[in-house]
């Protein structure tokens, strides 16, 4: 059958959910807008008073500003692995949910890119950053990990950006012709004056084509490299071979989990349960349990690989992250990460939305702590012993500004879901008329 | 842009769409064109228009970025040669990092404009009448040339909720 009576069921679903917010919406607006604002004074203090206010002190110079960055762009992988990748693997369930993580790679990379900059302490030479001609003939060092971060993140952050606009110009020209006003000036902004005419859309398949095709190796490339910004130091709990997998995989599980967060809360507001319906939820599930155990592969690898061979300062300092006062941390990681997630492998488990949303958000709480476990034990068991009686506690400007980027990340997101679609509509539509799994 | 004359049949079934087109070229109408709400590989068949040609443009677009990548790791290096870490100036394994991302970020930019071009292009060049219906949930095909009663024939009987001519 390949009719298309259900296509205007689909824009009409997709339509409803751009209308003026509810209350719960607004408040939680409102709730997002405070925390972000809250966050901003925290930062103001810092940049007043200097990073005395943080708790960042020696041995430990990074701690959670890094840590956030670390989780945020790792957050931000699964939009393009929902999008680029699944969509080069021909997998169906993608149509449904690819455009939130879509939207959540690009505020996640927005959000990811502050930290550095707050981390920086002086944030008004962040410029310094990025190679520029000036008068006293000074480059930036290209063989620098943090160079190639520089460039990875804000490569990443505009292919994603432009991968999200290119993706929404023919639901916008839907929207479009199906609404009067300022939407329809709005949406018009997004067309771009399409028209779905066979020329437009020869030319638009080829492209998106393409656009994946360029993501795909973005995905491992950027967290590899941010990886890097570790495994290249020789500290003792950084300097590991097996770390850009590991990180990928950990982004990867970290970024759908949180897609199955937004989503589960996403579809019962905005009505949309139709569309993206528990088949999607379960195959999206399905991705955290397969990336929750590579991860735990690798956490096993790293200390088979401390354990394998003589004594060494290596297997000193993973003994301490596992028994020493950050202990508590430690096990809290290894229960959201590996044990809790295994819960996925009953369907009964993937079928209950509820229970899908409480594990994907432990698993958000398990990275966080991952990237905080790494960042911070591995520095506060250097080959110093001098150096193993300080403890780092993050200061309530840090953990302001964490939530601040917390409510920073969600207002943009909150406010993207009412103004543009957060499904595809025109991939909806084709599933539809195919008879997929995907029609509404 | 001034509407081209023709006959624009509007289809509510995608097979019957496809059908139609296919007709309408095998009894000799070399400009037929459609608008749909959706990328829909049957109508896009029944064309047989071919692959686009960005595949060309996206490609110089990335190797000018592999090359723009090296050239801005290699000349930065050479301007101030400052031995650090005791590693060469000219590094190559860490600037392959660099020219792999300034690859991807052009490449990306080239394929974005090159689509901007191109679509724009064939939106004026083969316009379809404009209807909402097309974004929504209607397939147009429309025949371009005067006369043509024979692909209103064709049309219709191909399914056609509606057949008009566009002057």
């Amino acid at each position: 059958m390949s009719a298309l009576a259900s296509s205007r069921e689909i824009q009409e679903k997709v339509l409803a959910t751009q209308g003026r917010p509810g209350v719960v919406h607004t408040l939680l607006i409102v709730v997002a807008a405070g925390a972000a604002a809250f966050g901003a004074w925290c930062w103001s203090l810092q940049i007043r008073y200097g990073l005395q206010v943080s708790g960042l002190n020696r041995p430990v110079g990074w701690a959670i500003y890094i840590t956030n960055f670390v989780f945020w762009v790792g957050v931000a992988h699964s939009g393009t692995l929902i999008s680029a990748v699944l969509f080069l693997l021909r997998a169906k369930f993608r149509t449904a949910v690819y455009r939130v993580a879509e939207v959540m790679t690009v505020f996640g990379v927005m959000t990811a890119g502050l930290f550095p900059i707050i981390h920086l302490g002086r944030p008004w030479f962040a410029y310094w950053l990025f190679p520029y001609p000036n008068e006293r003939h000074l480059w930036v060092n290209f063989r620098s990990p943090l160079m190639w971060d520089v460039f990875a993140v804000s490569t990443y952050f505009i292919v994603s950006a432009i991968f999200l606009t290119v993706g929404i110009v023919p639901d916008a020209a839907a929207l479009r012709d199906a609404t009067d006003g300022w939407r329809r000036r709005f949406y018009g902004l997004f067309a771009f004056g399409w028209r779905g005419t066979d020329e437009e859309w020869r030319h638009y398949a080829r492209a998106y084509l393409y656009f994946a095709a360029f993501a795909t190796p973005l995905v491992f490339s950027v967290h590899s490299v941010v990886s890097w910004d570790f495994a290249v130091s020789d500290l003792p709990g950084w300097h590991s071979t097996i770390f850009p997998p590991y990180f990928v995989a950990g982004a990867i599980f970290s970024g759908v989990a949180l897609v199955v967060t937004l989503l589960v809360p996403l579809r019962r507001i905005l009505h949309l349960e139709s569309l993206i319906t528990p088949w999607h939820l379960d195959m999206t599930s399905r991705v955290v349990l397969l990336t929750s155990l590579v991860v735990t592969y690798s956490y096993i690898l790293e200390y088979v690989l401390a354990f394998h061979g003589p004594p060494s300062v290596e297997r000193s300092t993973l003994v301490y992250r596992a028994t020493g006062p950050y202990a508590p941390l430690f096990w809290t990681m290894v229960a959201c990460n590996c044990v809790f997630p295994l819960l996925l492998f009953l369907r009964q488990v993937r079928a209950r939305p509820a229970a899908l949303l409480a594990i994907c958000v432990l698993v958000n709480v398990g990275m966080w702590l991952e990237r905080f476990v790494i960042i911070v034990t591995s520095l506060s068991h250097d080959r110093i012993p001098f150096d193993w009686t300080g403890i780092y506690r993050p200061t309530f400007v840090e953990v302001g500004i964490t939530l601040g980027s917390l409510g920073w990340f969600f207002l943009w997101f909150l406010i993207f879901v009412r103004l543009l679609p957060v499904v595809s509509i025109s991939e909806m539509k084709e599933a539809s008329a195919h008879g997929g799994e995907d029609a509404a | 842009m001034r509407p081209e004359p023709g006959v624009l049949g509007v289809f509510s079934d995608l097979a019957r769409g496809a059908q139609a087109i296919r007709a309408l070229r095998a009894a000799g109408h070399s400009d037929v064109r459609m608008a749909s709400p959706a990328p829909f590989p049957e109508l896009v068949e029944a064309l047989e228009r071919g692959r686009s040609r960005l595949d060309s443009v996206t490609l110089s677009g990335a190797l000018l970025g592999v090359l723009a990548g090296f050239a801005l790791c290699i000349g930065t290096a050479v301007a101030w040669p400052l031995v650090t870490g005791g590693k060469a100036i000219v590094s190559i394994p860490p600037f392959v990092i660099i020219a792999f991302e300034v690859s991807v970020l052009i490449g990306a930019a080239v394929n974005l404009a090159a689509l901007a071009v191109t679509a724009g292009r064939g939106r004026r060049r083969r316009a379809v009448p404009f209807d909402p219906r097309f974004s929504a949930d209607r397939i147009g095909v429309f025949v371009v040339g005067d006369g043509l009663g024979d692909a209103e024939t064709i049309l219709r009987e191909s399914g056609a909720e509606e057949v008009r001519r566009v002057a």
